[in-house]
Parts: structure tokens; C-alpha cells; sequence
């Protein structure tokens, strides 16, 4: 305890407790094999529901067939998997979860308020050739994280200095529809002397608006993704905390002078700072330094029914987002002292929203949206992919008969009314739509209620590629 | 709707007004609601039939006269030859005449069946031929409700075989969600597990029979004919693992294939190989030159053996084969070692 303490003073709090899971983590892999996957997805895009269907089919991978096509299980090399959440200080809620999803009338889980971890060990036996040198069997540890997406936008925070983050800021409320919405608050930013002595009660204010703002536009109609500081759209356990008074100084024109100490601006700095350091920047180290394999979730539907601007958000949400992960080829070495991300999956979550002839389509769309990132992981020779998928099936595949001519379309209940309906949702382009053909009537997602997901006795048709999922993710790794 | 040419709208439709909206539905592909009696559920089959081109088979029309009239001569001759023996046989005793057209009977009677077989694992053999072209299609096809040809032909050449029933149960597990490359690595990974296990124990039993005699035979000019006899065996019998009746001619067009296939092993292979060479050498450093000579036979005899799983096998398969010839190769060694003849 005294060496850690002295050795806190000396080099700070937060690399301490990295160098410390480092060190934690390089003795975890010299004896097991471990895989951290990383579910990446803004808020609402489906990674509690995600997490909770992958972890509930690993459980009954010894024995209920569900996973056709992940390799492993379709041999039946999987001996068993044990939850070891709960060794966790802030485990993921499964078991209401899944309950939540097997009940009679089933419900979707909760939007997600703070973080949870889970970790599962699958326990399987080698690959024939390897067995007699490795022994029969093995263990991977697959530990996976969920959160609530508004707090994946902090991460680019951390790497842009306060007058950054202002102009970058000002470039989103330029355009609409932030600029309607912020109108009036923009416009009382404007008519305050930024350089004249701290007000705390007018920061105070300043805030509350902001973050009364950011609501509005997380909401519909707009349901805008790139809402920072994530932390003021979703506290968790920060409420009420003055670090969480921070708001971007979008003014007219970027202010490059220097702030005078004690004032507004200087104190919106200083705070900035703070935010960085005392809630980024451990969120980051601790959780988001040290992934593997990384699946990014996309609610591609969601756009489509929301139109351009909500579009145009999104993309650029996620390629921020994604630039703050570490990506690079793991060799050995690397991999014991670095892990880096050396495989990624986008997934455009929801399949079952659309016919399953649009599942094409919906990974070209998916395509359209995380194009720059996926260059750029390319350049950096990483593997990745494009997958349509549903983690929990909410609806069923039927043909409607009208005038002689058959109709793909779903059935399913509506998840707000609960009332069963029949529908062709439309199609899904393969190319950017032009401004004029965002339309009302062009698209009709609506959410449904989930089927009944069965505590025991899962199959294939309880889910879309899921098992394509974990093979890509994880087939490499059962050796 | 229909003066929006660019792209299909989404419409909510009233089902009791369905008749009315049916008309400009039809042109434009909206999206619409419908009543529930409307529609009917997508359980395993899918919707669409593929049309699959014949193969266009050319012939040379001079050819083709050459043979009939040269078929058609021959049996004029056999014909009357054996009606004059029929009619000498009578005129020496009624009882040697009786005898004899008992004799032709059961000629006439054994040579029709062999005859069927024969056209029969031919017929099999270009359906296989057929549904694997079909299946690389589909595999290269990123769409959805293409499969049901493919589905049909299969349940189709698997009709009368012990296979139907996993090939079956393989096709209702199938999902609607799958487009036409997951269903063909579906039922490629799941309808012929039982099929590739036989045939690859198959493989293995005769390749290390096939080593084995080699080595221990001690008259080396019967080489070849060892070899020769216990692959013929083999072909005959993974053909009809794969459910193409095992007839003469459908034999021999395999053996033609597979040699071809081998002489012209594409890049790939002779990597395997030389992987199972080096393997080798470790093995076979305790081994005599007789013994090393029963090593190539049996590897070779293996790879012909892999060489007609994959020509009778209905599906593609992607999965690669060296586990098996390590496997064969440590087999042979194995006995050879203990140095006990074959059981
Ligand atoms: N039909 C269908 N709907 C889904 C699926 N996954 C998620 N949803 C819908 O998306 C909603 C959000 O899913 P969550 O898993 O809670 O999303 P999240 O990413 O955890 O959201 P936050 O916790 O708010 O960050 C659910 O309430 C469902 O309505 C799916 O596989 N199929
Ligand atoms: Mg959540």
C-alpha cells in the first residue's frame, strides 16, 4: 500500500493505476487467453440488448444448437460457460435482462444509466491436432463492457483542448437544426463579457440551458448523436457535481486571446480541464485503452427515419468517436504490453426491421456511414466488416398476396401500442439519398415489442447472425 | 407515388382500402401495411424458383451419325448371330434350345439393369456436377430467395438415399433471414457432416490399406495394380456415400476426372504437399526404401480419395484437407512400425 501511495504522489493517480492493469493484464495472459471485445454504439443503438443475447446463447452453447454457424459450438467443442460477472464490482444486470425478455409478454431492457462489466468463461476442447500438445481442453475469458452510449462521445473530448472543443462546437451550431433550437441561448452567450469576473450563479444558469438544450436535441424530431459533454445529457453518478456546469463558448467568432485568471472564460477552461482529467481520462484508461476486437453497433433505421441532418450527425459522432480507439496489428509482444484492436465489425443493429431482402442493402447503407473510418482502418491493416444483424428477433418474416403479386413484409407488435401489424417498411438505398428525397412517407420503421426469448432451449431463429458475429470475432481464438 | 420514379416510397396503407392502393403499389414498391388475414407466414420455403441454364451440349452432327449407324449395324449382327444359334440350338435338341433362351433372357435381362445403373450414375454424376455450379453461383451471390432451385435439385438427387433425412432436417432449420450464401454454407456445413465423416473414414482406411500392402507385398511389379485395384474400390465407394449410384461408366468418368484433376493440381496442392512431404521426411526417417515406397502409394491413394470427395460431393467444401493426410500418413507409419500384416 505505502509503495503505491508514494509511487501516486510521484507520477499521479491515473498512471499509476494504468501501469498497475498493465501489469495485471501481463500476468492474466501469460497464463489464459483473454479477448476483450469492445461494443461500441451510441446511445440507443442496441448494445444492452446486444450484450445480453450474445452472453445468454454463450451460456447454452454446450447444448442448444442456436449457434449454427459460430464454429466452436457447431462441432460441439464447447464444454461450458460459467458467468463470472459478478467478481465484478459493478456487474452487468443479466439475469433482468433476460427475464425481462423471456417473461410472457416481454419487454426490451432499460436504457442503460451507468457502467457494468461482464466477463465469461468458455471453457472448450482443442482442435483434434492440438490436443495432444496443449492438452484437451482450454478456457477463453471474453470480458465485455456496457454503457450508456451518450458517454462514448466524451472520448474525443480528450484529445482536443478546450478552445478546440469550442470551435468544433460552434461548426455543429452553425448549422440547423442545432441553430434553431439554440437560438436564444446562443444569443445570451453572445451579450456577456467573457472576460469579466466569475458568476457562479450565471454559469450555473448557462448550463442548466445548455443541458436542457441537449435534451431537446437528443430527442425526437432530431435525435442528434453528437451531444458533448456526455456526462451533462447523462450524469450517472456525477449529478449535481459542479464539473458538470461546462458548456462550449460558442461565440460568433473563435476567441484566441488569452483568458484573464478568474474569469467566466478562464473558469469554463479550468473546468474543461478537470472534466478531462478527472472523469474522461480514467473512464478511458480504465475501460477503453485496452481492447482487442471491437464491434460497432449502428442504428442505420434510425437515420433513415430521421433524415439527413440526423444522418450527417451520426457519422460524424462515430468517426470522432472511433479515432479515439487503438488500432493496429498485434503481434506477440504488442500484444502483451499494448493490445490493440486488430479486428472490427460494424453492425447495423435492428435487421429485423426490414425484410430480409434489404439485409443487403442495409450493410451497403451501413457502409455509407462508417466509410472514413473504415479507410482508415484499412490503411492501418486491420480486418473489418460489414454485417446486418438483430440480437433479438422482434418480428416474423411473411408474404403478403396483393393483386396476384407477392409481397415480402413483417409481422409483429408495435413496441409502444403493443397492437399486432403487418407492413412493407420500404426500402433501404444503397446510395446517399439527395436532400430532396429525404421524405415523411419514404421509410417506416417502427420499434417492435421483442418475441419471448426462452431461458433454455434457444435456437437459431431467436436471433440474425449473431453467430456470424462471434465467429468473426472470436473463431480465431478457440485453438 | 408512381411520378417518383427515383425511389420507392414508404406508404401506410388502410387495409380496407387495400384494392384501391394495391394499383400504384404495384409500380412503386412502397412500403405498406396489411391486414392480417392478408398475409401468410415464411416458414421454410423460400419464395422464388432459380431458373438454371441447361448445359448447351454440343455434339458433331457427323459424329453422332457415325455412332448410330455404327450402334445400329452392330446390333443388326449380334442380333442375327444370336437368333441363328437360337434357331441351331432348337433344330439340334428342343432341350439345348430351351436352355439357351433361358441363357438369353437372363443376358438380355442382367445387361438392361447393368445398363440403367450405368446411365443412372452417369445422370447422377452431371447432377452433381450441376448442383455444384449452382451452389458456387449462389455463393458469390449477395441477395436473398435465389436457393429454392438448389433446394429442390438436392432434395431431388438425395431422394431415394439414407442422406435425406439429415439433408431435410438441415432445410427446416434453415432461417428466412439467411440470403443464398449463408444458405449454401449452411447446408454444406450441416446437411453432410454424416456423408464427409464416412467418406473421409473411407479415405483413410483404404489409403493406409493401400501403404501397407505396398510396403509388405514382396513383389514389387504388382505395384501399380494394387494401387490401381484399391483405388477403383475406393472411387466406387465414395460415390455412393455422395449418393451417385456406383455404375461402371460413372466410375470410370470419376477415375478420368480425378486423374485429370490430380495431373493439373493447382498451386494450392502441391503447397499441401509439399507440407506433407516435409511432415514426412521426420516420419520416414526410420523407414526402408520398401516401406518409404508404401508411404507415396498410400498418400497417394489419399489423394485421389480427396480428389472424388470433392468431385461427388454436391456442395463446395472450403474446408482444407492436410489434417487428414498427416493423419493417413502417421497411420501408415504406425503400422508399418509394428511391422503386423494388414487385418
Ligand atoms: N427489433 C430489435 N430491436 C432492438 C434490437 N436491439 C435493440 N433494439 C431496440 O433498441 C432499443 C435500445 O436498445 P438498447 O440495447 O437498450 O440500446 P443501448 O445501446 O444499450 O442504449 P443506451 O443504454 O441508452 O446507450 C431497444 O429498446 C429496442 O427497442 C434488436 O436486436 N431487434
Ligand atoms: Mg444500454
Amino acid at each position: 500500500m505505502g509503495v503505491s501511495k508514494r509511487l501516486k504522489s510521484w507520477m499521479g493517480d491515473v498512471r499509476v493505476d494504468d501501469l498497475r492493469n498493465r501489469l495485471t493484464d501481463l500476468a492474466e495472459q501469460s497464463m489464459d487467453r483473454h479477448l476483450r471485445l469492445a461494443v461500441t454504439g451510441l446511445s440507443q443503438s442496441g448494445k444492452t440488448v446486444f450484450i445480453t443475447a450474445l452472453v445468454h446463447h454463450l451460456l447454452h452453447a454446450h447444448k442448444s444448437g442456436s449457434l449454427p454457424f459460430f464454429e466452436l459450438a457447431a462441432n460441439g467443442r464447447v464444454v461450458g460457460t460459467r458467468d463470472l460477472s459478478a467478481e465484478s464490482s459493478s456487474p452487468f444486470p443479466l439475469r433482468d435482462a433476460i427475464e425481462g425478455l423471456s417473461q410472457p409478454s416481454p419487454h426490451w431492457p432499460q436504457s442503460t444509466r451507468g457502467l457494468s462489466e461482464v466477463r465469461l468463461a468458455i471453457r472448450y476442447r482443442r482442435a483434434p491436432g492440438l490436443r495432444r500438445v496443449f492438452g484437451d481442453s482450454s478456457t477463453l475469458f471474453l470480458d465485455i463492457i456496457d454503457y450508456p452510449g451518450e458517454w462514448l462521445l466524451d472520448l474525443p473530448m480528450l484529445e482536443q483542448s478546450f478552445e478546440q472543443w469550442c470551435e468544433s462546437q460552434r461548426q455543429l451550431f452553425m448549422k440547423e437544426p442545432r441553430r434553431t433550437v439554440a437560438a436564444g441561448w446562443l444569443q445570451k452567450l453572445q451579450r456577456i463579457d467573457w472576460n469579466s469576473p466569475r458568476d457562479d450563479a450565471l454559469l450555473q444558469e448557462l448550463s442548466r440551458e445548455y443541458s436542457t438544450l441537449l435534451q431537446i436535441l437528443r430527442r425526437d424530431p432530431h435525435a442528434l448523436s453528437l451531444l458533448q459533454p456526455g456526462r451533462c445529457v447523462l450524469p450517472g453518478d456525477m449529478e449535481g457535481s459542479e464539473l458538470l456546469q461546462l458548456f462550449p463558448l460558442v461565440l460568433p467568432e473563435p476567441v484566441s486571446s488569452e483568458a484573464p485568471e478568474g474569469s467566466l472564460r478562464w473558469t469554463l477552461q479550468q473546468r474543461y480541464e478537470q472534466y478531462r482529467q478527472q472523469v474522461i481520462r480514467p473512464f478511458y484508461v480504465r475501460y477503453f485503452s485496452r481492447f482487442d476486437r471491437q464491434v460497432v453497433l449502428v442504428d442505420c433505421l434510425k437515420t433513415l427515419n430521421r433524415g439527413e441532418a440526423c444522418f450527417n450527425d451520426m457519422k460524424q459522432a462515430l468517426s470522432a468517436i472511433l479515432q479515439s480507439f487503438n488500432y493496429g496489428r498485434s503481434g506477440f509482444l504488442r500484444r502483451l504490453f499494448s493490445p490493440r484492436i486488430d479486428r472490427v465489425l460494424f453492425a447495423s443493429t435492428k435487421a429485423d426491421h426490414v425484410t430480409a431482402n434489404q439485409h443487403h442493402n442495409l450493410d451497403r447503407f451501413l457502409e455509407l456511414i462508417v466509410q472514413d473510418a473504415q479507410r482508415d482502418m484499412g490503411f492501418e491493416g486491420i480486418d473489418t466488416r460489414c454485417m446486418a444483424i438483430a440480437s433479438v428477433r422482434a418480428t416474423q418474416a411473411a408474404q403478403a398476396h396483393v393483386d396476384g403479386q407477392t409481397l415480402s413484409c413483417l409481422r409483429g407488435l408495435r413496441k409502444d401500442t403493443g397492437e399486432e401489424v403487418a407492413l412493407f417498411p420500404g426500402e433501404i438505398p444503397t446510395e446517399l439519398p439527395g436532400s430532396e428525397d429525404w421524405t415523411q412517407d419514404r421509410f417506416r420503421f417502427v420499434d417492435f415489442a421483442p418475441h419471448r426469448l426462452p431461458s433454455a432451449d434457444l435456437k437459431s431463429s431467436h436471433h440474425i447472425r449473431l453467430d456470424q458475429l462471434l465467429e468473426y470475432m472470436t473463431g480465431d481464438q478457440f485453438q | 407515388m408512381s411520378e417518383q420514379p427515383r425511389y420507392q416510397k414508404a406508404v401506410w396503407v388502410d387495409p380496407s382500402q387495400l384494392d384501391t392502393a394495391d394499383k400504384a403499389a404495384e409500380n412503386s414498391m412502397s412500403a405498406q401495411e396489411f391486414s392480417l388475414q392478408q398475409i401468410t407466414d415464411v416458414v421454410e420455403e423460400p419464395p422464388a424458383a432459380v431458373t438454371t441454364q441447361r448445359l448447351a451440349r454440343r455434339k458433331g452432327r457427323w459424329r453422332r451419325v457415325f455412332g448410330v449407324s455404327l450402334t445400329a449395324t452392330l446390333i443388326g449382327a449380334v442380333g442375327v448371330e444370336l437368333y441363328r444359334l437360337l434357331d441351331w440350338s432348337y433344330t439340334l435338341h428342343p432341350a439345348a434350345g430351351s436352355v439357351v433362351s433361358v441363357l438369353l433372357v437372363v443376358l438380355a435381362l442382367s445387361g438392361a439393369v447393368q445398363g440403367w445403373l450405368a446411365l443412372k450414375g452417369l445422370r447422377q454424376l452431371r447432377n452433381v456436377e450441376r448442383l455444384q455450379t449452382q451452389a458456387r453461383e449462389l455463393l458469390q451471390h449477395k441477395g436473398q430467395g435465389h436457393a429454392a432451385g438448389l433446394l429442390k435439385s438436392l432434395q431431388a438427387h438425395y431422394k431415394e438415399s439414407a442422406a435425406r433425412q439429415p439433408l431435410e432436417d438441415a432445410i427446416l432449420q434453415l432461417d428466412s433471414a439467411y440470403s443464398d450464401e449463408e444458405v449454401v454454407r449452411f447446408l454444406s456445413r450441416h446437411a453432410l457432416t454424416e456423408q464427409d465423416l464416412r467418406a473421409r473414414r473411407c479415405v483413410q482406411r483404404y489409403s493406409v490399406e493401400s501403404g501397407v500392402l505396398v510396403a509388405l507385398s514382396p513383389w514389387a511389379s504388382f505395384d501399380m495394380l494394387l494401387v490401381g485395384w484399391r483405388n477403383l474400390r475406393m472411387l466406387r465407394e465414395i460415390a455412393a456415400i455422395y449418393g451417385v449410384a456406383p455404375g461402371a461408366a460413372a466410375q470410370w468418368t470419376l477415375l478420368k476426372r480425378v486423374m485429370h484433376n490430380l495431373a493439373f493440381a493447382g498451386l494450392s496442392e502441391v503447397a499441401i504437399d509439399a507440407g506433407s512431404a516435409a511432415l514426412g521426411s521426420s516420419l520416414t526417417a526410420s523407414l526402408s526404401a520398401r516401406a518409404g515406397q508404401g508411404l507415396g502409394a498410400g498418400l497417394f491413394t489419399a489423394r485421389t480419395g480427396l480428389q472424388a470427395m470433392r468431385l461427388c460431393r454436391p456442395l463446395p467444401s472450403e474446408s482444407h484437407d492436410q489434417n487428414l493426410i498427416k493423419s493417413i500418413a502417421g497411420g501408415i507409419v504406425e503400422r508399418l512400425g509394428k511391422s503386423r500384416p494388414i487385418d
